[in-house]
């Protein structure tokens, strides 16, 4: 999905040079969930 | 409470038995009655409990104490609180109490292309400033509304999920996820361009609307997919515009990325429930295309010819009408359920549910004892 | 000078685009208030042959209301050209969608096509109340009053509407119809309605029985 308003783990990752020797298992999932969540919220505004 | 636990997992095994197209032991029957019904039910306000959720919790146990079912009641649900706080005009509540859609327009003609190029984009920067009024505005107050409408929503759905983990471990439902998403061409209509404009566009700019739907497509798949495609539940699909289509344009405007979109989630392993709402009769061939074993619920059309044309392939459910269980008696509603079942219950892939939701408490009807008879009646003699 | 059988074979074909360049041209001729009331007529001849066209399955909802939007064009281009030309009106109609109910395209479908046979039609919107009609009723002294709905509460809304009209003494003055899905023979008879219908067309032609 190209947008300005999502970005895919690796785009976000790629912004995020200081999360490097962070534990990214554990950051990941959190940050996409959001992501998501944000996702399925606009989304349903419209649906 | 071992007997709860045994009957979902009984009710799991059952719908899981139905998606994949095996013959369960029974035909499963779901309440169609939803929980504005439940709260009329219960003698209560509608718009209070609506609100206010705390009011909620023995409204539901009333409800899946005296309504058979074996799918958690209630049905889809919009919650005014995020709504109210972001100045909604898609979604309002009316001066009944109940929740509803009137005809307004999200996206201009002229916006397209804006559309076409990033469809978020549109959505964030354009579509919802124009439906939602705090959301147009002074960027701080835009911020605040949105923060403030997402925590709202978010507290409400897991409000609502502690009732329902609360019934589910006492009355042993079936615990099925369901992910909402719409055919694009119904994407374009029923937000965005509204039911009138998207009739201008299918005579002005049908290329426009083709374009568009490509462009939405992983959009409306991403919104349907589940956490886990593999988890016992669906996704849920209504269906609106098809039936106010001429033909050509369903063939070329509805039908290419409708049939993408169910195609790719099936691809996933992901169960597909359509809500085959008004009249889908002469486009019944096209149904018999998707994927083996998608759930299609029908509002309208001749039981026997789809039974016959469809049934073999996907799963059938819907056509009983809830207006019977309003105006007729007793007797007429159970007969009624008798003469679906021996339709459509042979040979399997039938789930009883009506051919829609039940929103509205007649008060001086008969709905109550026919509701709870006919479910009644199908859990004892719904036999494939 | 426009060629009127055109105009009607274009409105009831729905080119949008004929039926505009037609009708600018003939505004730009400066014509008369009386050839400017033959061209309306013209667009309603064309109306009824989309009617009919719905009625064979050949059109569908959504072209009806695309009909409803090219009319509402057409008129609007004339409108500075009747002059003072009134419009003979063959009846005039309040119509709107009752307490409680917020859907509309049905009746807007119905408005556009009673307009275009000649109703004067007093919409007052949606979740309307019985007290409303009423007021209404009183001020214009219409012929007919249409009630629509979509939702089962409407049948509610509708029997109130109905008793408020009796109430006021106005319900011997009037015929009622009542539009939209869950009306049928048995809610008319419970409402107190006239007629009932789930179809625009059929519908405006029971109105045009009234007032014939």
């Amino acid at each position: 999905m190209d947008s300005k308003y999502y970005e895919t783990w690796e785009e976000y990752l790629a912004e995020h040079p200081e999360l490097e020797g962070k534990p990214i298992k554990a950051i990941e999932p959190k940050v996409q969930k959001y992501e998501d969540a944000m996702f399925t919220f606009i989304m349903d505004l419209v649906l | 409470m071992t007997d709860a636990v045994a009957m979902t997992n009984e009710r799991n095994q059952m719908f899981s038995d139905l998606f994949s197209g095996k013959t369960p032991k029974r035909v499963p029957v779901s309440n169609p009655a939803t929980q504005d019904f439940a709260i009329q039910y219960a003698g209560l306000d509608l718009a209070e409990c609506q609100w206010d959720l705390t009011k909620l919790e023995p409204v539901y146990d009333k409800f899946c104490q005296d309504f058979f079912t074996d799918t958690y009641p209630g049905g889809s649900i919009r919650l005014p609180s995020h709504y109210q706080i972001l100045g909604s005009t898609p979604i309002v509540m009316s001066s009944s109490g109940f929740m509803q859609h009137p005809d307004v327009v999200g996206m201009l003609a002229e916006e397209y292309d804006e559309f076409i190029a990033s469809p978020y984009d549109c959505i964030v920067e354009t579509i919802l400033p124009r439906l939602f009024t705090e959301l147009n505005g002074a960027p701080g107050k835009v911020a605040m509304a949105l923060a403030k409408a997402m925590r709202a929503q978010s507290d409400d759905l897991a409000y609502l999920g502690t009732i329902r983990a609360k019934m589910n471990a006492k009355y042993g439902f079936a615990t099925m996820s369901a992910a909402l998403t719409e055919a694009p061409f119904d994407f374009m209509a029923d937000f965005l361009r509204s039911f009138k404009g998207i009739s201008g566009d299918v005579r002005r700019h049908p290329d426009k609307i083709a374009a568009a739907c490509e462009a939405v497509l992983p959009l409306m798949i991403k919104k349907g997919t589940l956490p886990n495609p593999s988890m016992l539940g669906y996704t849920f699909i209504p269906l609106h515009m098809a039936p106010y289509l001429r033909d050509k344009d369903f063939l070329t405007l509805y039908w290419p990325t409708f049939k993408k979109m169910v195609e790719t989630l099936a691809g996933m392993g992901q169960t597909v429930q359509l809500f085959v709402e008004q009249d889908w009769m002469r486009y019944i061939d096209y149904l018999y295309e998707l994927p083996e074993n998608t759930i299609m619920r029908f509002e309208y059309g001749d039981a026997k010819v789809v039974k016959e044309k469809l049934g073999k392939k996907h799963i059938i459910s819907g056509f009983y009408p809830v207006t019977l269980l309003q105006t007729g008696t007793k007797q007429q509603c159970v007969d009624k359920a008798k003469e679906l079942l021996d339709i459509l219950a042979p040979g399997g892939r039938y789930w009883w549910q009506a051919d829609k939701s039940i929103i509205n408490l007649e008060a001086n009807g008969p709905v109550v004892e026919n509701l709870r008879a006919v479910l009644e009646y199908v859990h004892e003699n719904g036999a494939y | 000078m426009i060629d009127l059988k055109v105009l009607t074979q274009a409105v009831g074909d729905l080119d949008e685009q004929v039926i505009l360049s037609l009708i600018n041209e003939f505004v730009a001729s400066n014509p008369s208030g009386e050839d400017a009331q033959m061209v309306v007529q013209a667009c309603q001849q064309g109306m009824a042959i989309v009617g009919d066209l719905f009625e064979k399955n050949v059109y569908y909802v959504g072209d009806l209301i695309f009909a409803g939007d090219l009319l509402t064009q057409a008129i609007n281009a004339i409108k500075p050209v009747l002059g003072g030309v009134g419009s003979q009106k063959v009846g005039s109609i309040v119509i709107g969608t009752v307490q409680g109910d917020l859907h509309d395209i049905g009746k807007n479908i119905f408005s556009s096509m009673a307009e275009a046979a000649g109703f004067e039609v007093y919409d007052l919107g949606i979740d309307v109340s019985p007290s409303a009609f009423v007021e209404k009723v009183k001020e214009v002294k219409p012929q007919i009053i249409g009630m629509s709905g979509v939702l089962t509460l409407a049948i509610d809304s509708m029997k109130k509407t109905v008793n408020a009209l009796n109430e006021a003494g106005l319900r011997d003055s009037v015929k009622v119809i009542i539009g939209g899905n869950p009306v049928n023979e048995d809610a008319c008879k419970q409402i107190g309605a006239d007629s009932f219908t789930t179809n625009a067309a059929e519908g405006l032609k029971t109105c045009q029985g009234w007032v014939s």
